[in-house]
């Protein structure tokens, strides 16, 4: 089995190889045969991929440990779900399951494009093969997942934190998102290549590009919640290079999202979004070199191999051929329109990228500058989270802003007066809304009550246009059938906002106290007293689970536990917290014993209440809702897509 | 009418903007730690955080006055072991000999009083056989 896996690999390289060549061959001499030759083979190279990925997904459902990689990351013991969640948990199931996403989604959007943007897709064949033998190279030469040895009695098994059905979901998810920035690559480069850096590569890869924002942001989510429940730290996210990584593109892509309306409804920033696309893809590709390539420590310990060096290779040389396509295609890109006002749309759009770009490129300094600093200073420094959250506040809260005000300001030209007319209802709120708070004492976080402010005018503003819009048309469900691009837009922007507020409320107004206890001591936090019960100490199949049982007072009644697992195989420590969410509360009560003598019976514990965290959680499944809604297939919109683009093929 | 778009205003405003925030931080704000290997520390002092992997034997309690002792060492290849007495909320429980850490504290004297441990988290499906 494992040389059918490797003889499959080798036909996907050799076929990206020629779909490579052969398609550019005939772009350039515009030969048609040569050209549905060469997008034959990317559709073949999907196949042999998918034939890959089946012989390495029976290999780990069947516990083949004659496959070094199955023996490396599973064991006996693992459910088959968990198994197959090891395909992308290595590093090389994790680069075919790339390759086979790559594949897949390039032969899916070039079949659905060809006739309509035959003379686009002729070169997004060549470059999206050319992506394809870099990754099919990495696997057949590099980090193969077909190695095989004499099969051991069992293998490693998998770390007894990571078998969570959230880390079975957060890696696909990614994954999907990463690759899927490769489409909109291919078709800019395409586009350029061809000449035809009009509008239309930009509508032929909306959806694509929303889809693989909406995984990536969706699977950062999921991540985070993977670390708060199971982690045991009290947080969701620590900023750390390997995280970084995943929210980078995201930033990047969101910046995209937002300037390719621009240059949809008035064709300006073609260069900018040239540039974004771009940035978004290679940000993708060097966050896998930062994680694989060791170069920056992380508290993320990913196993180190040799292609940390090859991904850097093809990060700067698609960074060059994008730039210099750039450069070549300058005279194409120039805007049919300029902008008319520092306040309107356009400008608003403008902000709004320039401070996502902001963001985004002052995480990834925060990321390199410990390799800056050993360059530059001989000695690595690093930078920790009081930089990102800075930064955060300063790009963050007026992003937050402009999410209220994009949305609802004129096209062209807007005058203030009418500006503040039109925001009246808003701004009222928000008023209220600020002044509220700090009756109740939220001014004790300054940052805190200017995202709720700006939370509740970005709010505001998303009710009155669904208000207004419903008045029109009589009803909200007829109201997003008719434009599920905007108002799939707002209900993504209400997600942000419960993003916003979550993070706010979980950090700007959390409490947390330590005690030392023992049996019938207790300790109070924020309304709550938490009395220490019992210690005990239990053996389950897998482990020793060592438990301080406390009884819980006050807000609420009842009993949590938390300690730590010891568990027999992999010999693997773990810690288990315990969480009492409050719906009606809106809160987290968060207990961390991360010390539990059973021989003394002394605990040392960690109470945390963490107000409005869930809002996260939920933001996620807004999130999903809004791009979902705004994904959807629309007549309409494809009504206006065959009339607009049926000209240019004319 | 003037037909000069804001654009390169609005462009040029931003980038001094940015710029200009990242020179209050860096000037007010701005605080990096030296992060080192057991090897490097040569004449250092003061704060900084050192990524070694952790050598025992592990002797003592966190929450005492004597603190939870143990020595760092490099990960790739051979260097002197700092002594390291941590004080604090109790080291989390992947920490162990053997295991790649981040330690932060005061350097002096030979000797890292350290405030935090970070433990390389297992954020992927490594082989256990790894050490990682």
């Amino acid at each position: 089995m494992a040389d059918l896996g490797r003889a499959a690999l080798v036909v996907s390289l050799g076929l990206s190889v020629y779909a490579l060549v052969a398609g550019a061959t005939a772009a350039i001499t515009s030969r048609r045969r040569l050209a549905t030759s060469a997008r034959n083979a990317l559709f073949c190279c999907f196949g042999s991929t998918l034939i890959a990925a089946v012989v390495l997904a029976s290999a780990l459902v069947r516990h083949d440990f004659s496959f070094t990689y199955v023996a490396q990351h599973t064991n006996r013991t693992l459910t088959t779900p968990y198994a197959l969640s090891a395909f992308w948990g290595g590093q090389e199931g994790s680069l075919l399951l790339w390759l086979l996403v790559l594949t897949g989604y390039g032969s899916l959007a070039v079949a659905l494009n060809r006739k309509l943007l035959r003379d686009l897709t002729v070169w997004v064949v060549p470059v999206l093969a050319g992506i394809g033998t870099f990754f099919a190279f990495v696997l057949v030469a590099v980090a193969s997942p077909f190695g095989t040895q004499t099969a051991p009695l069992d293998g490693n098994g998998l770390t007894p934190s990571l078998q969570n059905p959230y880390m079975v979901a957060h890696p696909p998810m990614l994954y999907l998102g990463y690759v899927g920035l490769s489409i909109p690559f291919a078709f800019a480069a395409g586009a350029m290549l061809s000449g035809r850096t009009d509008e239309r590569w930009i509508v032929a890869t909306r959806r694509w590009t929303l889809a693989a924002w909406a995984f990536l942001g969706f699977g950062q989510l999921l991540g985070a919640h993977w670390a708060y429940v199971e982690v045991g730290w009290g947080g969701y996210y620590a900023w750390d290079p390997v995280e970084n990584a995943a929210l980078m593109p995201w930033l990047a892509a969101t910046a995209f999202l937002h300037s390719v309306m621009i240059q949809e409804r008035k064709g300006m920033l073609k260069v900018w979004n040239m540039v974004l696309v771009a940035l978004a893809f290679e940000l993708s590709v060097f966050g896998t070199f930062l994680t694989r390539s060791g170069v920056v420590n992380s508290i993320h310990s990913f196993s180190k191999s040799p292609i940390g060096s090859w991904f850097l290779a093809f990060v700067v040389i698609s960074t060059v051929f994008s730039l210099a396509l750039i450069m070549w295609r300058l005279p194409l890109l120039k805007a049919r329109t300029k902008l008319e006002s520092a306040l309107s749309r356009e400008a608003t759009f403008l902000y709004n990228n320039l401070l996502l770009v902001a963001l985004c490129l002052t995480v990834l300094w925060g990321v390199l500058f410990p390799i800056v600093t050993q360059v530059f200073k001989g000695e690595t420094r690093t930078i920790g989270r009081p930089y990102y959250d800075f930064f955060l506040r300063v790009f963050g809260l007026p992003l937050l802003l402009l999410m209220g005000i994009g949305p609802l300001i004129a096209w062209r030209k807007a005058s203030f007066r009418g500006l503040v007319k039109l925001l009246a209802w808003p701004i009222a709120v928000s008023i209220l809304c600020g002044v509220a708070l700090v009756l109740v004492g939220a001014g004790s976080s300054k940052p805190g009550l200017i995202a709720y402010t700006f939370s509740s005018f970005v709010l505001a503003t998303i009710v009155l246009e669904l208000v207004r819009g419903t008045r029109a048309v009589g009803s909200v469900f007829t109201l997003i059938s008719r434009n599920r691009r905007r108002y799939g837009g707002y209900v993504v922007h209400a997600a942000i906002v419960l993003l916003a507020i979550g993070i706010a409320g979980s950090s700007a107004y959390g409490t947390s106290t330590r005690a030392r206890l023992t049996p019938g001591q207790s300790v109070s936090v924020a309304g709550y007293t938490l009395s220490l019960r019992d210690v005990r100490r239990t053996q389950v199949p897998n482990a020793t689970e060592t438990r301080a049982v406390f009884d819980v007072g006050g807000r609420w009644h009842g009993t949590l536990a938390s300690g730590d697992n010891q568990y027999i195989f992999p010999p693997e420590p773990s810690r288990e917290v315990g969480i009492k969410t409050s719906w009606t509360r809106a809160e987290d009560l968060y207990v961390i014993a991360d010390d539990v003598n059973v021989k003394t019976h002394v605990v040392f514990v960690q109470v945390l209440v963490k107000p409005l965290v869930n809002l996260i959680w939920v933001a996620g499944i807004v999130f999903l809702l809004g791009a979902g809604i705004a994904l959807w297939p629309d007549a309409r919109e494809q009504r206006r897509l065959v009339t607009r683009l049926a000209p240019a093929q004319a | 009418m003037s037909t000069r778009s804001p654009a390169r205003l609005v462009v040029a405003l931003a980038v001094a903007g940015v710029l200009a925030v990242f020179l209050l931080y860096t000037a007010v704000a701005g605080h990096s730690t030296p992060t080192l290997t057991p090897s490097q520390l040569g004449a250092h002092s003061g704060k900084l955080a050192i990524v070694g992997v952790v050598v025992g034997p592990s002797r003592g309690d966190s929450h005492s006055a004597r603190g939870l002792r143990f020595g760092l060492r490099n990960i790739v290849g051979s260097s002197k072991v700092v002594p390291v007495v941590y004080r604090g909320d109790s080291p989390p429980p992947l920490f162990t000999v053997g295991r790649n850490v981040v330690v932060s504290g005061s350097y002096a004297n030979g000797r890292l009083a350290a405030n935090s441990i970070v433990t390389k988290c297992p954020s992927k499906y490594t082989a256990t056989t790894s050490g990682a």
